[in-house]
This record gives structure tokens, C-alpha cells and sequence, in this order.
């Protein structure tokens, strides 16, 4: 190891030592018994929890939050598999590019835009409704009641996220070895059947990026229900905005408590992914 | 017979493949719609914007809605101010994040060679803070700053932003360093090159397209951040831009069409540096799903 290196490293390690602090104080934070009500905090070891989870809302958020992350590594696995597979047998390079750009193009726009579109999308008198209506279904009214609001948020996330589920997918059906598709091409292989057998179980790759991607970005939405449901909407609230309502609300142990939990699980998911997953294909050798 | 047997496939295969393009086409235009109807909204008169269907264009458009969005009206503040501080903050946080995050991303680089458990240690502990949501250290990072002494400042919410998005940069960055081929460092090095002269003129000239989607990268998510400003600044004249856009629509409900423009102008800068620059930060992206096999 050289002293250069070593040197280079230190301002990215000081800011991981402080993301680490901040994780170290949340924990010690949620062992406190600490709000609005009880300004001097005191020890109160595992009781936040207990009580977090016996906390309707938490439960509520937590629904929520399964049921987004579900469908939204369900369907964003499929339309990522679907729109790649397209994308794949396009002729032309340049519709090829411009077509992955306007599936991408949501992550240029900020959340708390889109959300705010979405939202007159979804408005039951002056938004997509109006279409649905010519094809003679019932007037949804979105966003506002369950379950409902589940299609809602889904379909947002949908359209945000699918986008790189069909960049990673397209990326790894094009690293797949041209030699054994032309193998299969000239043995009579139709495009699905290239597609479904070959194609697809030799891109393992795409399948594991974009699954925890997925299960990442709508595991930790945030901004996308506050924006259009806000602290008045109990329906559509995540377990992260539930972190913020916590804590605005001034129950500073339970926003721990809950932000603790919220971390272990992310790091039970991106560690493995990081060692596993990333760091094998980053560094074989 | 052969011959009509294959003229019969090619026309087959020709209703097939326009079918491809249809769908594509299709959902090309499903995925434009809701930037189609934000731009239109803005056009809009506040009683159009309000009473007619959104997808329908407007029956007289006017940048009204655009310009009251921008400089502000009566005592509704205007974006303009907002994202001007917003890229006093943007500009700083990305060129800091990126260019410490390539140094981190060196350094995991020469470590990966000999010390392999530090390195995985290290390599899951950018990979957490690149995908934990900012969300969970709310409390902490307000205790954090305010002792520090810069909460509601500009120090602070650029120090905030490092801390999320260094890890971000070292990660993308060290996916991108080992496509440098070995032998060059080690040439190098035989040359008597110290590590900082190795980095800068050697492998940072190769890797300059991961280099650049990187940037575009953190750029897009510092652009889209919203929480950090929503809860470390807490006076007017420190909103930032993503804060003061949603304001459009939760505090003026009421201003419909303004709501779409707010929304335009916000992401305006976004989808510029994505339509420019977009191929870049795609073909950055793609080498991480296909596994890193080129820049």
C-alpha cells in the first residue's frame, strides 16, 4: 500500500465515518425514551420498538411499503424484460438510442415534479379517466382510496423506474455471446424463442442490477407520496415518510427507532449485493 | 416453391417486425405523457387548466403561467431566486462529490490487490450510503449540523450532500477504474510515477466517459434531492428550488397552470443536461448491468 493512495482516501473516509456516526447515533437515540412529551431523555432500552410496533400507522406503512416494493420489482422486472426484449430486435441503432432515452427521461425529472403531473393524471374528472371512459370502464377515483391508490403509486413508480430495469436487461442481452444466438438463428430459433431460451437465462446480470435497484428505489420512496398525499393522507404513506412524520410530529425515539430498522433492512439487502453482486463483476479478474 | 415459401417468411416477418415498432411506439408515446401534459398545463389559463381535460391543448396558449412561476407574483416568491441558490449549492456538491469520490474509488482500486476483507468492508459500506434513504438519519443529521454550526446555510447543506453523494461517486467510479488495463499502472509506477500523477494522467484520461457519467449521474440525483434542503434550511431566504416547486402546489393550490410551469422550470435544467448528454450517462449505466466489460 502507498502512502499516495492512502493519502486519496482520507476525505472519502472521513465522509463515510460520518454517514456511520449518524447511523450510530440513530440507534442510540431510539434506546432513549425521547419526544415532544419527555423532553429529558432517559434510558428506555428496547421499548420504542415494542411500542412502534404496536402502532397502527407503522403497521399501515409497512403494508404499504411490501406492497409497492412487491409490484414494483414484479412489474418493473417484466416491462424491463418486455421493453429490453424490443428494444433488442430494433434495427435501427438511432431509434434503438432515442427510444431507451424516453423510457430513462423520468430520472431527469425531479420526484417532486412528476408527482405533481401524476396527480392531474389521475385527477377522476379531467384526467386519464377521460380515455378510460371511452373504453367504457367505471370512473376510478385515484389517489384517494385504497386500493386504488396501491394502482396509483404503482403505475407512478412504474413509469419512473421501468426505464432502467429495460437499460440493464437491454445491456445484458447485448453482452450475451452473438456466436450462440446465430447458433440458434440457423437452427430455425424464432425472435421469442431466442428471447425467452437464450437470451434471457444467459443474463443473469440484468435480472440481479435491476432487482435490487427496483427493490431499492421504491423501498426508500419518499418524496412521491408526500408530495401528493402529505402527512393527510394515511393511505399512501411509506415507511420512510413515516420516519419524517414521526419526527416532525416530535417523537424523536420512534423516527429513530423506525430509521434504525429501516437501515438494518437496507443494509441486510445491499451488502450481499455489493459483495455478491457488484464487487464480482467489477474486480474479476 | 423455395422461393415463394421464403417470400411468404419475409412477409410474415415483416408484419412481425412492424408490430415490434408498434408497440414500441406505443409505449414511447405512454412514457411521454405525463411531461407532455405538465408543459401544456403551464400554457394553460388557471380556469382551463382546472376544467378541461389535460390532455387536450389549450384553446389560447400564453406564457403567462411561466412568467408568474419565474419572477414570482404579489407575495408568492418566484423560482428565479431559488434556483439560482439551488446551483450555488448543485455545482459545488457535484465537482466535490465526484472528484473525491474518483480519489476513493483509486484507493479501493490498489487495495482490492492485497487486502481483500478491508476492501469488501469498505466497498459495502459506500454501496449502504449510495442506496439508504437519506430519510432514516433525519434527527442525527440535524443534531449534526446544528452543533457544527451550519444548519440552514449554504456549508451545510453542501457538507450534507457530500456525505450521501461521495460514496455515490466512489461507487459508480469504482466500477469504471478497473476496465484500465494493469500493465499501465504497473509502467508507470516502474517510471517512478507517484500515485496522484498515476490517477490524474493515467487512468483518469482513459475512464473520462465513466468519469463524465458519473457526474451526470450525481448531477440528476442532487438536482432531484429533496429531502436534504427540505429539512436543513428553514427560512425564505434559503428555500432551495425543489422545496420552493412543491410549494407551488401544496401552499398555492388553488394555481393550477402555475403548478405545471413550477414544475417545467424545475426540471428544465435536468432534461437538458439528459437530452445532451443522456448518451453518456446511458452507456455509464449499461456497463453497469452488462457487468463492467468497457467504458
Amino acid at each position: 500500500m502507498r502512502k499516495g493512495a492512502i493519502l486519496m482516501s482520507i476525505p472519502g473516509l472521513i465522509f463515510a465515518a460520518f454517514l456511520i456516526y449518524l447511523l450510530a447515533l440513530n440507534v442510540y437515540f431510539s434506546l432513549l425514551n425521547w419526544s415532544l412529551f419527555n423532553l429529558r431523555p432517559t434510558f428506555a432500552g428496547l421499548s420504542t420498538y415494542q411500542t412502534l410496533f404496536s402502532e397502527y400507522f407503522f403497521n399501515l406503512a409497512v403494508t404499504h411499503t411490501i406492497v409497492y416494493t412487491i409490484a414494483a420489482v414484479a412489474i418493473g422486472n417484466i416491462l424491463g424484460i418486455l421493453g429490453a426484449g424490443i428494444l433488442y430486435f430494433i434495427k435501427s441503432n438511432t431509434r434503438r438510442a432515442i427510444y431507451l432515452s424516453v423510457f430513462l427521461y423520468p430520472l431527469a425529472v425531479p420526484s417532486s415534479t412528476y408527482a405533481i403531473a401524476w396527480q392531474w393524471l389521475f385527477n377522476p374528472q379531467t384526467g386519464i379517466n377521460l380515455i378510460l371512459k371511452v373504453f367504457h370502464f367505471p370512473n376510478i377515483i385515484w389517489l384517494t382510496t385504497q386500493p386504488t391508490i396501491y394502482a396509483g403509486m404503482i403505475i407512478i413508480e412504474t413509469w419512473a423506474y421501468t426505464g432502467l430495469a429495460v437499460l440493464f436487461f437491454l445491456a445484458s442481452f447485448m453482452s450475451v455471446d452473438k456466436s450462440i444466438i446465430e447458433a440458434a438463428k440457423i437452427d430455425g430459433a424464432n425472435n421469442l424463442y431466442l428471447l425467452f431460451r437464450i437470451i434471457l437465462p444467459n443474463s443473469m446480470n440484468g435480472f440481479i442490477v435491476s432487482t435490487a435497484l427496483l427493490f431499492l428505489f421504491s423501498f426508500r420512496i419518499f418524496t412521491v407520496p408526500f408530495t401528493i398525499g402529505g402527512p393527510t393522507n394515511p393511505n399512501m404513506m411509506s415507511l420512510v415518510e413515516y420516519i419524517y412524520i414521526l419526527f416532525s410530529t416530535e417523537y424523536f425515539s420512534l423516527s429513530s427507532a423506525l430509521s434504525s430498522l429501516v437501515a438494518l433492512i437496507a443494509a441486510i439487502v445491499i451488502i450481499p449485493y455489493a459483495i455478491l453482486g457488484l464487487k464480482k463483476w467489477v474486480f474479476r479478474r | 416453391m423455395e422461393r415463394s415459401v421464403s417470400r411468404g417468411n419475409y412477409i410474415i416477418n415483416s408484419i412481425k417486425y412492424a408490430l415490434l415498432e408498434i408497440v414500441a411506439g406505443i409505449l414511447v408515446i405512454m412514457w411521454l405523457v405525463p411531461l407532455y401534459a405538465m408543459i401544456l398545463g403551464g400554457l394553460k389559463s388557471n380556469l382551463e387548466a382546472a376544467s378541461t381535460p389535460i390532455l387536450l391543448p389549450p384553446s389560447k396558449p400564453s406564457l403567462d403561467a411561466y412568467a408568474f412561476a419565474w419572477f414570482g407574483y404579489a407575495t408568492i416568491p418566484g423560482l428565479e431566486p431559488t434556483m439560482l441558490r439551488y446551483l450555488l449549492v448543485a455545482i459545488p456538491s457535484v465537482l466535490l462529490s465526484v472528484i473525491i469520490g474518483t480519489m476513493t474509488a483509486y484507493f479501493f482500486f490498489i487495495l482490492s490487490e492485497k487486502h481483500e476483507i478491508l476492501s469488501n468492508s469498505l466497498f459495502s459500506i459506500i454501496a449502504l450510503a449510495t442506496f439508504l434513504p437519506i430519510e432514516t438519519v433525519t434527527f442525527p443529521l440535524i443534531e449534526l449540523e446544528t452543533s457544527l454550526n451550519v444548519y440552514n446555510t449554504y456549508i451545510g447543506l453542501i457538507f450534507a450532500m457530500l456525505i450521501f453523494y461521495v460514496p455515490t461517486s466512489a461507487l459508480l467510479m469504482s466500477i469504471f477504474i478497473p476496465v484500465v488495463p494493469k500493465y499501465l499502472i504497473e509502467s508507470a509506477r516502474m517510471d517512478g510515477a507517484g500515485d496522484w500523477t498515476i490517477l490524474w494522467r493515467v487512468v483518469f484520461p482513459l475512464i473520462f466517459p465513466g468519469f463524465l457519467s458519473t457526474l451526470i449521474f450525481v448531477f440528476l440525483q442532487i438536482w432531484n434531492e429533496f429531502f436534504i434542503p427540505l429539512i436543513l434550511t428553514n427560512t425564505p431566504n434559503m428555500l432551495m428550488l425543489p422545496v420552493a416547486a412543491r410549494f407551488y402546489t401544496a401552499a398555492y393550490a388553488l394555481i393550477y397552470n402555475r403548478s405545471f410551469a413550477a414544475g417545467v422550470i424545475s426540471s428544465l435544467i435536468p432534461l437538458i443536461i439528459f437530452i445532451f448528454l443522456g448518451r453518456y450517462f446511458i452507456r455509464g449505466l449499461a456497463a453497469l448491468g452488462g457487468g463492467a466489460k468497457g467504458v
